[in-house]
């Protein structure tokens, strides 16, 4: 596919606006924030991953110089409306509360909430505490508890089977599965966590007389906070602003209103004081949420030249205890997309979500992607089996563009992707077929274990759930010609100030630097989306784009008016409207915007004072962006280190607003990647003790980990105006099985095979034997 | 995460700092570079009444080439290791692995004293110090003064016969002669990370010293391997000896049978190192 | 409590702190200089960084009374008055080395320190000497271009 013609804007790798506050320093954060007579707050959490509360000794602690209250679930829970998100408000979950009450069920879930002048003081407090616990067993394999006998995770639930989806199984189809040509595989994902470098935290203050509630929160959706906590504290929610100005990081894990921040609101809400809570890291890691912990055992049967004839796919999310978010909606999509961008006539799946006396699984950049792990793995391991290379299998496999529109078998309709295209485009970009050769080279001279891995998937973009498939923006032109935008978003890192500018720009015909926007903030904004689900370019581009085409047909309609010229002979260029072939009849945009405020005696008859328009896009219900992923790694065979050689990114995100933040968008989601693929473990003991509760043993990849990343860019228009598709989440997607792959094809080399992750030392060697 | 708190001290001189332990006892501890000691205090996995900072105490944080010996005071930063030439040229063994250590920021502050007086299993100045046959000095009120040997002074994880009123004052690193030859080598995670499994050497002649850390809760010495590696052993063989008696404690990092795989290539490649250096000086 | 005085970015700094205060928390709370962050306070992340006499340190290690009568450099400190961006915070914005820019006080500290001892590292000096400082949102493509960068426009 042809690229499309870069704007003046659109299209051009912009230097963000953010960058000059958070290079000097003066970013502004939630701990950032100081608000006067403000509290600091901590958690004693349980040690226990299940048992009963038999009693809490709080006298101590409140006694403490500089305490101000010592809260538990008697002062808190009762007050409590309702923690589900808004997206899940009719849908059952986990029976959530502020504190623990009565009983704990996962390591780190807060019982106690102290309240003091600093924090030195408050974990002073916390030391103070007495809980006595008596432990139970408690579930922790996730593929055991459903087993009979096993203990129940939520007393007031009858079972640990949270949700469960199923087709049936069409009777040709489970001939196919049963079959000769019928390969059986079990895939893991072990748990990770997503580690944004900012924790979560929140300053909540509540003003009694009037009844507001103010809060600074490091989130990526203020109006999902505002709503919640106007839910929890029962503050009406008009009166409930939250702004989340500098956010760092977030990768889904505040999407969400999370179980402490609601708890601190309450808290502030009873206290009417000014209340601070910023997560520790060591919080971070135990108790904020998990993910990737899934468990798939798949069928592929295949005709006698490697094609695709059925699949079924058996999967298993542990939910730990009190998701954040929806518990099984993203297995749905496991089950949906198992087939991802290859030809099959038949599909069928089952998935489940699962409680476990565990933290919380929640949102990590791309929920879903289990499907392309299972079924990239499933393809490597299918093709070796049958003695053909997996990159031949996937040609022979994959939906060629010829193909789409194609409807999967689980009946969703794609189309508008390329992953032909990119599997061949990464292929060329690493050199495949030399990577084969230097491989059988290395072996047969030195030894040596060389792998290649791919990882080849097609992404649904833009989110179908209410309110993710929609944003409103708000462009308002003021007296001078500039403009400021308003979004509903919560920008934390992809640099929405930036490329939303950009947009406005472009579409208006004015500078870059004319434009700021406003967003990450509910009192100021238009109920939105938050950012979060790949949803940005093209859900919030899109409204800007068309609250900007009203706002510039009122422009050119001005500007008709005073040059007296048809509106249709106008354009505008560099912040000037023109009559199109006669420069010299123009006015300023500038001008224009003045007239409009403070000359309106000058605009057509009839015509509305000012210039802004508000305007709300909502996605299609499908938009699928696409990658393939390719990685070269060196197994050392006496050390079991795996290192990363080489890495290449072909994508295809449609017409890119901004080239430079949509590679550092797959960068980092790469890198997560190989992060989570062979360092980072997130370590449960049979107790349900946690192992790897600080960043010693919780290990991100480093500068040291991770090779320069290669990119190639194909652009396929997309179903929406502007031709973008949405990515943030697609680098996080495609680099587990290409990393993983990469190493089985190493290790295939000397007949050793891995089937779990991460592939540290002990896993690599243990392969080896 | 705060550390809990506690009074704090800052003398000047060596006496100051071993009234003040002799006063405290167990109570008190030792505050130098602060980067394993300041982790621990802040998850409040350990915590003291007083801390005892002798950062400022000027009679400790220099070294100096005395002859045969390369003498560091127990403050002396570990950059400073890295960094001059005279270091290098004396005890090249240090110079080779202070690069080792963490990464540079921890290498700022951390100290030569502090390293081997915590004596965390894997790290590599207890190894250092083993392989080359250092000396460290210890303090205690009243000026006394002991001389322990590297090979006496490590003895459980973070533990060593310091006393509960006695200060690290220095090590001594014997400068050995020219054309020895000395490899350090470790595996990690990550890089700066604890390693998994490491070995130092130093080899000149007939006489071979070689020290795994990472693998025990002390470094360990190899007589056997060093023997072989004396009597010109081939290096897989060195390395089988080297491994044969260990039992490490594995954790989420390795196991202890990777540890030990780990362990024994490394042997073989510091060997294979020394003796290719020493073949080379003739 | 104890007394604590020290030079910051230039300005002499007063204060009464609580032994166990980290110089981070000085920094963030006494000096209200709150460029410096912390994401582990256990001494792993990096982004805590600021130069004590010239040198990298994690902050979040030192206690402020060990600074006393020390000259301290904050990423504030780091630019022009005006807001001008120095060589190496600069070369960040042109390589896009930062996204959430929580991380990024304490890279561009550290650049800033290592290319004062190392001025024209290699690709793979650069990598080592950063591997103690996390990034979670770039997957530090862009920061090792701005190192590069950086260098490059020095000579």
């Amino acid at each position: 596919m042809s690229a499309s013609t870069a704007g003046r804007f659109v299209g051009q790798s912009v230097k963000r606006r953010e960058d000059p506050r958070l290079l000097t320093g003066h970013g502004r954060y939630v701990d950032d924030v100081m608000r006067p007579g403000m509290l600091h707050c901590t958690f004693v959490r349980s040690d226990v991953a299940r048992g009963r509360i038999v009693g809490i000794e709080t006298e101590a602690a409140k006694d403490l110089d500089g305490v101000v209250a010592v809260l538990t679930a008697s002062d808190l829970n009762p007050h409590a409306g309702t923690m589900q998100p808004t997206m899940l408000l009719t849908t059952p979950g986990a029976p959530l509360r502020p504190l623990a009450d009565g009983d704990v069920r996962f390591v780190g879930e807060p019982i106690v909430l102290i309240v003091a002048e600093s924090r030195y003081v408050a974990e002073d407090a916390a030391e103070l505490v007495e809980v006595d616990i008596e432990s139970e067993p408690p579930v922790i394999d996730v593929e055991h508890a459903l087993d009979v006998g096993v203990a129940v995770v939520h007393p007031e639930l009858d079972t640990n089977l949270g949700a469960e989806m199923a087709f049936p199984i069409a009777p040709e189809l489970a001939a196919l599965l049963d079959g000769d040509n019928a390969i059986r595989r079990t895939f893991r994902q072990h748990r990770h966590t997503p580690v944004p470098m900012e924790t979560r935290g929140i300053v909540v203050e509540y003003e009694p007389a009037g009844g507001v509630l103010e809060a600074w929160m490091s989130t990526q959706n203020p109006h999902e906070a505002k709503q919640a906590i106007a839910r929890v504290t029962g503050v009406p929610s008009h009166l409930v602003r939250v702004q989340g100005h500098d956010v760092g990081g977030g990768f889904g894990q505040k999407f969400f209103t999370p179980r402490e921040e609601l708890t601190v609101a309450l808290a502030a809400r009873r206290l009417g004081r000014t209340l601070k809570w910023i997560e520790d890291r060591r919080e971070n890691l135990i108790a904020s949420n998990h993910a990737r912990a899934d468990v798939a055992h798949c069928t592929f049967a295949l005709d006698a030249d490697g094609r695709l004839l059925g699949t079924y796919i058996d999967h298993l999310e542990d939910a730990g205890s009190f998701p954040i978010g929806a518990t099984g909606g993203a297995g749905a999509l496991v089950g949906l997309l198992f087939t991802g961008p290859y030809k099959c006539p038949q599909a069928s799946l089952r998935t489940r979500a699962v409680w476990t006396n565990t933290c919380g699984r929640g949102a990590y950049r791309g929920p879903w992607m289990f499907e392309t792990v299972a079924r990239e793995q499933m393809v490597d391991a299918v093709a070796r089996e049958i003695g053909m290379d997996p990159l031949e299998w996937r040609r022979r496999n994959v939906v060629p563009t010829s193909e789409l529109p194609y409807t999967l078998p689980t009946g969703l309709p794609l189309d508008m992707v390329s992953p032909s295209e990119t599997l061949e485009q990464a292929a060329e970009i690493i050199a495949y077929d030399e990577f084969r050769a230097e491989q059988a080279r290395a072996f047969a001279e030195d030894g040596r274990l060389l792998g290649i891995g791919l990882g080849l998937y097609v992404e649904p973009s833009t989110g179908m759930m209410d309110p993710m498939g929609t944003e409103t923006a708000v462009v308002r032109v003021d007296p001078n010609g500039q403009v400021t935008v308003s979004l509903g978003t919560g920008s934390h890192g992809q640099g929405i100030e930036t490329t939303m500018a950009q947009v406005v720009a472009e579409e208006l015909g004015i500078d870059f630097d004319d434009v700021t926007v406003v967003q990450g903030d509910s009192a100021v904004t238009t109920f939105g989306r938050g950012t979060g689900g790949s949803g940005t370019a093209v859900i919030a581009g899109n409204s800007c784009r068309s609250a900007c085409a009203v706002v510039r047909a009122k422009a050119i309609e001005i500007a008709a008016h005073l040059l007296e010229a048809a509106p249709d002979d106008l354009d505008i260029v560099d912040g000037q409207i023109a009559v199109r072939g006669t420069p010299s009849r123009a006015v300023a945009w500038s001008e224009v915007a003045r007239i409009a405020h403070l000359e309106t005696a000058r605009l057509p008859e009839g015509m509305e004072v000012g210039l802004e328009a508000t305007a709300t896009f909502k996605a299609p219900p499908f938009s699928w962006s696409n990658a393939c992923h390719a990685c070269a790694v060196e197994v050392d065979r006496a050390t079991g280190v795996v290192t990363v050689l080489r890495y290449v990114v072909s994508e295809d995100c449609g017409v890119m607003i901004n080239p430079m933040i949509v590679e550092g968008q797959v960068a980092g989601g790469v890198v997560q990647g190989i992060g989570g693929t062979l360092y980072e473990h997130f370590v449960y003991d049979d107790e349900g003790n946690p192992l790897t509760t600080t960043f010693m043993d919780y290990l991100l990849p480093t500068t040291t980990e991770v090779p320069t990343i290669e990119y190639g860019h194909v652009e396929t228009p997309a179903p929406t105006p502007g031709g973008h598709k949405g990515m943030g989440e697609g680098g996080a997607i495609g680099s587990p099985p290409a990393v993983f792959n990469a190493v089985a094809d190493a290790l295939a080399i000397v007949g050793a095979t891995i089937d779990h992750t991460p592939l540290s030392p002990d896993v690599v060697l243990g392969a080896l034997g | 995460m705060k550390p809990a708190p506690f009074e704090y001290h800052a003398p000047e001189t060596i006496e100051e700092v071993c009234s003040l332990l002799a006063e405290f006892g167990d109570d008190a501890k030792v505050l130098a570079g602060g980067q394993s000691l300041v982790p621990m205090l802040a998850l409040r996995l350990t915590r003291f009444e007083h801390l005892i900072d002798v950062n400022r105490v000027p009679a400790l944080s220099s070294w100096r080439r005395e002859n045969g010996t390369l003498v560091v005071g127990a403050t002396t930063r570990q950059r400073s290791m890295e960094r001059d030439a005279a270091v290098a040229d004396a005890v090249p063994l240090l110079a080779q692995a202070t690069p080792l250590i963490g990464h540079f920021q921890i290498r700022n502050r951390g100290t030569v004293g502090g390293s081997l007086a915590h004596a965390d299993p894997a790290s590599e100045y207890p190894a250092v110090a083993v392989a080359l046959g250092a000396e460290l000095e210890i303090a205690a009120a009243g000026g006394r003064q002991r001389r322990v040997a590297a090979d006496d002074f490590f003895v459980g994880t973070w533990t060593t016969v310091i006393a509960a009123d006695e200060l690290l004052v220095g090590a001594r690193f014997p400068v050995w002669p020219a054309g020895s030859a000395f490899a350090i080598e470790e595996v990690a995670r990550r890089h700066g990370d604890f390693a998994l499994a490491g070995v130092a050497c130093a080899f000149v002649g007939e006489r071979a010293r070689i020290a795994l850390f990472g693998v025990g809760p002390a470094p360990v010495r190899a007589p056997d391997a060093e023997a072989a590696l004396a009597q010109g052993a081939d290096p897989a063989e060195v390395a089988a000896l080297a491994v044969r008696d260990l039992d490490p404690s594995g954790d989420v990092h390795a196991s202890s049978a990777t540890r030990v795989r780990i362990a024994r290539h490394l042997v073989e490649r510091v060997v294979t190192r020394v003796q290719e250096d020493l073949r080379a000086a003739g | 409590m104890l007394p604590v005085e020290m030079i910051v970015n230039g300005t002499r700094r007063n204060g009464r702190v609580d032994p166990r205060k980290t110089l981070a928390d000085f920094l963030r709370e006494d000096c209200t200089l709150t460029g410096t962050h912390l994401g582990c306070e256990h001494g792993v992340c990096g982004a805590c960084t600021v130069l004590v006499d010239g040198e990298a340190v994690r902050s979040c290690l030192l206690f402020a009374v060990q600074a006393g009568g020390s000259e301290v450099t904050t990423i504030e400190g780091l630019g022009g008055p005006d807001g001008e961006l120095s060589a190496v915070q600069d070369a960040f914005r042109q390589e896009h080395g930062l996204q959430c820019g929580f991380c990024t006080p304490g890279f561009v500290v550290s650049v800033t320190a290592l290319l004062h001892d190392n001025p024209a590292p290699a690709e793979q000096e650069i990598r080592e000497a950063l591997s103690g400082n996390l990034c979670r949102c770039t997957g530090y493509q862009g920061i090792v271009r701005a190192v590069q960068r950086a260098a490059e426009a020095a000579r």
